[in-house]
């Protein structure tokens, strides 16, 4: 039978590192491997969760987003460390760098991971297999970490394939064989089954892929809606998705996940603060003005909504960031426990509002201008955390760093000359979000293990 | 206590005082009203510190008393009373309100009347009368274009310039400015002051259509404002600081002069704002091309719209781009047949003017675009 030319013709990688977090920091200390090593948001005593767990961890039931009291209960002699962002965003920095000599189609869906197209890579680096290979040597050799590899046709079945047998891992997927190799797999590693989705698809008796991909498509459609037919698609490896290291990015944000939830009005202002600053940062050191302000806030539940809110004026400083982020969220706040909120900017635009009172304007913006950019200066010299508001002193709030896809900044921008690009990049913009609201795909915001 | 007064007129009283009820603050008794007995009937006031609202409902005392309860729910009770009844209020043990209605008897818990502040009324020479058609209408011309975020407090207020018989109203939020001058009936002494645009939003809601004056009183020393109508005294809080002088920023010429149907003009801009939403609002005035007319036009990624209006055109024509917002809200809230547009190329000031009418003027600053 023959097979849908789209997808017989590509070749696709998801390169997922191991154990991320605590992978980095048993790179960093020796002492630490071969011991089960927790990265969370404190010690054992302490209220927060689990952000990754090596695999000796583990191996005690230990796992992301447990309480760190239970993953204390489990394993009392595991050794505990808080995040270091800055430090994991940097190494994964560099691995994303490793991956773009085998292609310039290179899709980071989260600070451990991306997708890579290589269908046009392999006359130069050979089949997919053996790029695979070539990537895992590399990331082992230059950056002294390990990562898992699926290779197929799809994005859909290479990251199922790269999570099947973690970790340090390569699985090929042969085209052709993308139904006989997910048939025997669970439904929940589908994109797009969540448990309300396999407690239902259950009630049908379907648990694996096989048996989905067996049911006929008019049930699931009566069932599902249109997204029946889709899950159908997909449970026999049927996904044309591009990778796409994307046009120029669209959007520049920060997310934070609290370790507990939250409903504290002060933390909650806080935060924002925290996330205004950083993305105006971003904004300040990519050289561009963002016209639109959007909110991201998850709750308890996993119920995920975005505000947004055109400003009069593009701006690239905090203030009316955050203003617009209070505004957003607020509103949403009532009657909710907030697991995540995020602040994100869009709209890049040279089109400018002139203002009517321009020389007062300059008296308060410009009094806040100026002191941004002395601010600015002093943490180019000093480091980021030379200067910091008041206001975020003592808060608790880890420094941001984004678990968002990665861009080299000059294709963020799509303005900025190479050769001028900013030592010391803060950040990264996320093209995919750019839409907002929209349901993370391939487990981009799964927490981080 | 002890009152009866008729539904209706509770009703409508509850519902213009409410709007002053502060939704949001750490203090409960602002979130009530106060019912008090006074001149054979009853005084509803509410307050949010911003602005208070007395509303007098006739009716019949049969015992003095205050208290103050909940608003919303009072409101909510009272409006959902049978018409054309009579609603007996009495105050019983405990801070209670009963409210009977006919076949209706409701309780309301309340909080002590001592605690709810003092809120002035009414009672000295008032400064000046205007004509409550006159400034209703100035202040639907004009509330619109004050700020609505507090970046600069001093925006969010509209500028009451006192001087002579003439009293002129200004309110600007840095990209556009209206300003309408209109006659009070007694002299002032020149005087500037800047109330809250969100006061006069209710001030313009109580004001009636009729030529019967609204009592002004000024009390700067109280930092304060005070409008008195029939039945309604409205205090607002001022705004310190100055107002920028909006007078240099009026521009003083133009080289392009169109006169077009309101209607027509609005009727494009909103389709163009359609796409514009897209596209940070920007919509684009090419005045005088093709030989006249003036057509807008508005591009997005999502696609692109063009109308074009007809219109009178003197001087060089251009083509200049605005935020569809506020030529919505100038061709909304003006009302007029026709409006004349002056302009002096695509980085000045627009100038907006309704045709008949030379006592108000709108600028618009236009946006910078690439293209």
């Amino acid at each position: 039978m023959a097979h849908d030319r789209r997808v017989t013709e590509r070749t696709i990688l998801h390169v997922d590192l191991d154990a991320f977090f605590a992978a980095v920091e048993q790179r960093d200390r020796p002492e630490l491997r071969g011991r089960p090593v927790v990265v969370g948001g404190g010690m054992p005593d302490q209220r927060g969760v689990v952000s990754a767990a090596s695999y000796e961890a583990r191996r005690f039931g230990i796992r992301s987003a447990m309480p760190l009291r239970t993953a204390g209960a489990l394993c009392p002699e595991a050794v505990f460390l808080p995040v270091d962002g800055r430090k994991y965003q940097a190494v994964s920095r560099e691995v994303m760098t490793i991956l773009r000599r085998f292609t310039p189609l290179v899709e980071p869906i989260s600070i451990d991971e991306a997708f890579l197209d290589v269908t046009a890579s392999r006359a130069l680096f050979g089949d997919g297999p053996t790029i695979g290979r070539t990537i895992r040597a590399a990331i082992l050799a230059e950056v002294r970490l390990t990562a898992s590899v699926g290779v197929a046709s799809s994005k859909l079945v290479a990251k199922i394939a790269s999570d099947l047998r973690k970790p340090d891992a390569l699985v090929v997927v042969e085209t052709g064989g993308e139904a006989a190799f997910l048939a025997p797999l669970a439904i929940q590693r589908l994109w797009g089954v969540g448990e309300r989705t396999s407690a239902a698809l259950a009630e049908l008796g379907v648990t694996t892929m096989g048996e989905l991909a067996a049911l006929p498509n008019d049930l699931l459609v009566r069932r599902f809606g249109r997204h029946g037919a889709k899950l159908a698609e997909r449970a026999r490896g049927l996904d044309d998705d591009p990778v796409s290291e994307g046009a120029p990015v669209k959007s520049i944000s920060h997310e934070h996940t609290f370790d507990i939830d939250t409903n504290d009005p002060v933390l909650i202002d806080k935060t924002l603060l925290a996330m205004a600053d950083g993305v105006a940062g971003r904004l300040r050191s990519a050289g561009l003005r963002a016209a639109t302000v959007q909110v991201k806030i998850r709750d308890s539940a996993f119920r995920t909504i975005t505000r947004q809110r055109t400003l009069a004026e593009p701006t690239d400083l905090a203030q009316p960031i955050w203003r617009t982020a209070l505004e957003l969220a607020r509103p949403e706040m009532r009657g909710i426990h907030v697991r995540l909120l995020g602040v994100g900017t869009s709209g890049f635009a040279e089109r400018e509002q002139l203002t009517l009172f321009s020389e007062e304007a300059a008296g308060e913006d410009g009094r806040r201008r100026r002191a941004t950019e002395a601010a600015d200066a002093i943490r180019r010299r000093f480091g980021d955390r030379a200067v910091t508001r008041a206001r975020l002193l003592g808060s608790g709030l880890p420094a941001p760093f984004e678990r968002d896809p990665m861009k080299p900044l000059e294709r963020r921008t799509g303005m900025i000359d190479r050769t001028t690009d900013p030592a010391g990049d803060s950040g990264r913009g996320s093209g995919r979000d750019s839409g907002g609201g929209g349901r993370s795909r391939g487990g981009g915001r799964r927490p981080v293990a | 206590m002890n009152v009866s007064v008729m539904q209706e007129n509770l009703a409508r009283g509850l519902s213009v005082v409410s709007r002053a009820v502060s939704t949001r603050s750490t203090l409960p008794v602002l979130g009530n009203v106060l019912i008090r007995t006074e001149d054979a009937g009853l005084k509803l006031t509410a307050t949010n510190l911003e602005i208070g609202i007395t509303y007098w409902v006739p009716g019949k005392i049969e015992k003095d008393g205050a208290i103050t309860v909940p608003a919303r729910l009072l409101t909510d009770i009272v409006a959902g009373l049978p018409s054309s009844e009579r609603v007996e209020l009495e105050l019983q043990a405990s801070n209670t309100l009963r409210i009977r209605c006919g076949r209706f008897e409701s309780h309301v818990k309340g909080i002590d009347a001592e605690e709810f502040p003092a809120i002035p009324t009414a009672g000295e020479r008032p400064t000046t009368r205007i004509s409550q058609k006159v400034l209703k209408h100035a202040l639907n011309q004009t509330t619109f274009a004050a700020a609505s975020d507090e970046a600069r407090p001093i925006l969010t207020g509209v500028l009451w310039h006192f001087e002579g018989d003439q009293l002129t109203l200004a309110a600007a939020d840095n990209y556009r400015i209206a300003v309408k001058t209109i006659a009070t009936l007694d002299p002032v002494e020149e005087t500037s002051l800047v109330v809250p645009a969100r006061s006069l939003n209710e001030l313009a809601r109580v004001l009636n259509d009729t030529d019967d004056p609204v009592e002004v009183m000024l009390a700067p020393a109280r930092n304060q404002v005070l409008f008195h109508l029939e039945g309604i005294d409205l205090v607002s809080r001022l705004i310190d600081g100055q107002f920028p002088n909006y007078q240099q920023v009026l521009p003083k010429g133009h080289t392009t002069r169109t006169v077009v149907d309101r209607d027509e003009l609005f009727k494009a801009v909103r389709l163009a704002a359609l796409i514009a939403n897209a596209a940070a609002n920007i919509v684009k005035l090419q005045v005088g091309a093709d030989g006249g007319g003036v057509v807008v036009t508005a591009a997005a990624e999502v696609g692109d719209n063009e109308g074009l209006v007809e219109a009178t055109v003197e001087g060089d024509g251009t083509t200049i781009a605005f935020n569809s917002r506020y030529l919505s809200d100038v061709l909304q809230n003006v009302t007029a047949e026709q409006f004349a547009i002056e302009l002096n190329g695509p980085l000045s000031p627009g100038v907006f003017r309704p045709i008949g009418d030379d006592t108000y003027t709108h600028v618009v600053m236009p946006v910078r675009t690439t293209s």
